[in-house]
């Protein structure tokens, strides 16, 4: 693994693939987006990636498949839900499939970075989540 | 990791469970002991707090004041809980923290002829009298709950789990409990610390507008609060300028909205519903 | 409570809530109002008859005839009276005319006094002069030319005989032979006229009394039949009335609000009751109003919750460009920045729609009837109800056949009732459910068929006929208020069709909204 995390964001609104994008680029990670689940899960199964972000509700495939396809794959990898559509049972559901965290839309793109932050910690790779912070405090 | 919420009618042996289940777990304890912090910070008696907790609502009573009191106990514990790896006991945080996903709401219930026998023990009454108490506990339970949080406690879909004493040790029951928080669904997650957050916040807010609005209620998200009010169409204006301002200043609180509901009787079915 | 609701659970706003029930209060207002009018104008134009007219003037026409027919007997004993008064006064002219006949018979016998016979015949004269009037009353005046002459020939005669007799036997025998057959002949006359006088009237007395009997006889008949028919309209007037607002009863049970017209040409007391039947039903109907638009508001409940979470892609959306622009605004340039805010606009854009679509069905410009192209009404539906079906991850499918006719009807209450049959089979269906709606035109011609196919549990056999029953639920306590079908249904009859089910448990449930083709089933339903 290059030194930095490979991140795949998967979410049927093109918006959310191009905000996060260079958000997470900032704090050095290299982010892969997907709108089309079914591509993404194809690509799932060529590489495997340190973090999953991927919206829980999609047309043709439920974020919870893609979740437990990467558990399945990848059991190093973490799983990140983003949701819309965030209740009490979605969120345990998905903590019992074994993502590793659940936001609910809509967040700041803080709150993922500090969320990946700890994924990367969890993941014994230390990311320096404060160059984002850095960056805009310079800005 | 998570916190957990224990509710019991046998309160003897629920507390004994929580205590016990928190030390095998290595979290904090949090029981009646916070009412004495609650009492010396607001300047109200310990007894009251604690009478207001435990007194089903009798004719006298004045419930204004009673709910006043709850709000503290439930602002207080829910700062409490923002902290994980916390077992609560006794301050009837089942009732106000619901949808929590990391929060493991047991009930621990016993079979009315044990809970007779250990309150004849325990308070060295006649065993029929004690039958008498521990019937009388169950529908004073049920009426305050209701009363205070529109809620039936002796309800078990309030319950992530309901365990019963009649079929279980205590020490399987404390087992049993450390065995379920372990479930990757009770983790906390950044979503469900949102939703305690929130409901801390609105807690805070709420708490710090009864005084003047008693029927206040309030909504919280991300530090966006949402406050109904009951108000004659004259005072509208003015309240709303009053609990935007008030709440405004609270720490936390990014953006206040006041509704406005003229309908006194509307509220009454939304709020029992 | 601080404790709200969470995410999920959001009541209507407080002045939603409001503005609806003003909406409803004005519709119901509006619509009613202006069909109990007209109703109430129209019968009361009408001329009144009431029932106690008519039972008054039949009294009084029976008492009208029995007076008649009293009168007419009055005066036929009167007339009976003058003709038995003048039998008596013939006959006692007869008696002393036979008298003084009598004697005349002795005075040529045995030459004895004639003047016994002049006063008998002095005392017809008599009786003659003295009932003159009732004589005349009967004969006329030829009784003084017939028998008043006679009677005073006679006397001449006699007269002339007792002068001849026995103060003046000069006489000759021959003179005194033709006075005494002339004498004779004048007596056997006079009392032959008499006889027959008496018994032509005797006759004609007879006659009468038959004749009274008989007008007594036909005229009581007469009355009878008069007041059996009376009786007959009169009771046929109300049971016809009875068995009408009986109809009436039974068309507002079934939910048919339309107001009672008039059917006759007059008012009566009945009219009375039509008008308080009218007010009745305006009553109902406000009531009906109510009840719908508060199944409405919880349909909006319903569907807020879905709309809430649909918002937070477009909230997320803009919180996060948002976010972004703060941060790199230094670093972006212009195009970038633009199409940041370009997001932004789009993104508050959709948001709006995404609630517009809510609120417009939440909040109603009234209700009215219009022609309405159904297929599109329930692809509306479809979207209003989007969120809810892919909150519960349903397959739902759309199909119409092309170039229906228009159905005549109020968008948003049919709105509602297709929005509840959509949702009722959501809650029917599990995860990965798939639900059906179909438009096609119905079996029978002129109507239109929605039909919504749920593949979910099914409706047990012993509860289906109850399921349109108001209050009846199989949903939790607190999930469902059992209204639904039921102010669906009433919708429905008011826009002249039916709703109908057939399920098979474990295959799933089928609703048919039959709806006419159209016409105006609201006016068409006031006919009566």
């Amino acid at each position: 693994m290059s030194g930095n995390l490979q991140v795949l964001l998967l979410d049927d609104e093109p918006i959310v693939g191009r905000r996060l994008k260079p958000a997470l680029a900032k704090i050095g990670c290299e982010v892969e987006v997907f709108e089309n689940p079914e591509q993404a899960l194809i690509r799932l199964g060529q590489k495997e990636f340190d973090v999953v972000v991927t919206d829980i509700r999609m047309d043709e495939i439920d974020g919870m498949q893609v979740l437990q396809f990467v558990r399945e794959r990848w059991p190093r990898t973490n799983v990140i839900m983003i949701t819309g559509y965030a209740m009490m049972s979605l969120a345990r559901e998905a903590m019992e499939k074994g993502a590793f965290d659940f936001i609910a839309k809509p967040f700041k793109p803080d709150d993922l970075r500090r969320v990946i932050a700890k994924a990367a910690r969890a993941l014994g790779s230390e990311i320096d989540f404060d160059a984002a912070e850095v960056e805009k405090a310079n800005g | 990791m998570p916190v957990i919420i224990v509710s019991a009618d046998d309160f003897q042996q629920g507390r004994e469970i929580a205590h016990r289940v928190a030390g095998v777990l290595g979290y904090r304890f949090l029981g009646r002991d916070l009412l004495a912090r609650v009492a010396q910070e607001k300047q109200v008696s310990q007894q009251d707090l604690a009478r207001a907790l435990d007194e089903p609502p009798g004719l006298l009573s004045r419930r204004s004041r009673r709910q006043r009191l709850l709000s503290e106990i439930e602002a207080a514990c829910l700062e409490q809980l923002l902290e994980d790896n916390v077992v609560a006991y006794g301050l009837a945080a089942h009732l106000y923290v619901r949808g929590v996903s990391h929060v493991l709401k047991v009930r621990i219930i016993n079979e009315p002829e044990q809970r007779a026998n250990i309150l004849a023990q325990t308070g060295n009454i006649p065993l029929e009298r004690a039958r008498k108490l521990a019937q009388r506990q169950t529908g004073g339970e049920r009426r305050w709950s209701q009363d205070a949080y529109q809620l039936d406690q002796t309800d078990p879909s309030l319950y992530d789990m309901v365990l019963s004493l009649g079929t279980l040790e205590q020490d399987k029951a404390v087992e049993i409990i450390c065995d379920m928080v372990g479930y990757r669904k009770f983790q906390p997650m950044t979503y469900s610390r949102k939703c305690l957050r929130d409901k801390a916040l609105a807690a805070q807010v709420r708490l710090a507008l009864m005084e003047r609005f008693p029927d206040i209620r309030v909504e919280a998200n991300d530090g966006t609060v949402v406050a109904y009010i009951q108000s004659l169409k004259k005072d509208q204006r003015k309240k709303q300028e009053q609990v935007r301002q008030m709440a405004g200043e609270l720490p936390g609180v990014r953006h206040v909205e006041v509704h406005v509901i003229r309908d006194y009787f509307g509220q009454a079915a939304q709020s029992s519903r | 409570m601080a404790e709200g609701p969470p995410q999920g659970a959001v009541q209507p706003t407080p002045e939603l809530d409001e503005q609806a029930a003003e909406v409803a209060e004005v519709q119901g207002r509006l619509g009613l109002a202006r069909d109990a009018e007209q109703a109430r104008r129209a019968l009361l134009s009408r001329p009144r008859f009431s029932l106690r007219t008519q039972i008054y003037l039949g009294s009084f026409l029976a008492f009208l005839f029995a007076l008649g027919i009293a009168t007419a007997l009055v005066v036929s004993f009167h007339r009976m009276e003058g003709k038995i008064r003048f039998l008596e006064i013939v006959n006692d002219y007869v008696v002393e005319v036979e008298q003084a006949r009598r004697f005349e018979k002795n005075f040529f016998l045995y030459d004895t006094n004639l003047n016994d016979a002049l006063d008998n015949v002095f005392r017809a004269e008599n009786i003659l002069n003295r009932n003159a009037e009732e004589l005349a009353a009967i004969m006329g005046d030829n009784w003084r030319t017939a028998m008043l002459p006679n009677l005073q020939r006679y006397q001449e005669l006699l007269d002339k005989l007792g002068r001849q007799g026995a103060p003046s036997p000069s006489l000759s025998k021959q003179e005194r032979l033709r006075l005494q057959g002339l004498v004779r002949t004048q007596g056997q006359q006079m009392v032959s006229a008499a006889l027959a006088l008496l018994s032509k009237e005797k006759t004609a007395l007879a006659k009468v009394m038959v004749r009274s009997r008989q007008l007594l006889f036909y005229s009581m008949g007469i009355l009878l039949l008069f007041m059996v028919a009376n009786a007959y309209l009169l009771g046929a007037r109300m049971l016809s009335s009875i068995n009408r607002f009986g109809q009436y009863a039974h068309r507002i049970a079934s939910g048919d609000f339309t107001p009672v017209t008039p059917t006759r040409s007059y008012r009566d007391e009945f009219t009375e009751l039509a008008l308080a039947i009218n007010t009745m039903i305006e009553e109902l109907e406000k009531r009906e109003a109510v009840l719908v638009q508060s199944h409405k508001m919880r349909a909006v409940g319903t569907l807020t919750a879905g709309v809430a979470h649909e918002l937070n892609n477009p909230m997320n959306n803009i919180t996060l460009t948002a976010h972004m622009l703060q941060e790199d605004y230094d670093e972006l340039g212009d195009d970038e920045r633009r199409e940041m805010v370009g997001d932004v606009v789009k993104e508050a854009e959709r948001a709006k729609k995404i609630i517009s679509n809510l609120l417009d069905f939440a909040r109603e410009s009234g209700s009215q009837l219009e022609p309405l192209d159904l297929p599109h009404l329930l692809q509306e539906t479809i979207t209003l109800a989007g969120n809810q079906i892919k909150l519960s991850g349903i397959k739902i499918t759309f199909q119409t056949s092309g170039n229906l006719p228009r159905v005549h009807g109020d968008s948003q209450q049919l709105r509602q009732v297709f929005l509840n049959l959509i949702l009722n089979a959501i809650d029917a269906s599990s995860k990965g459910g798939r639900i059906q709606v179909l438009v096609l035109p119905a079996d029978e011609p002129n109507y239109l068929a929605v039909k919504v196919i749920d593949s979910g549990s099914g409706i047990p056999a012993h509860i289906l006929p109850s399921i349109f029953d108001p209050f009846f639920t199989t949903k939790g306590k607190g999930k469902g208020t059992g209204l639904g079908l039921s102010v669906s249904q009433g919708i429905v009859a008011k826009h002249g069709g039916r709703i109908m089910v057939s399920s098979q448990e474990d295959k799933g449930a089928t609703f048919t909204v039959v709806l006419p083709v159209t016409t105006i089933p609201a006016e068409l339903g006031a006919k009566e």
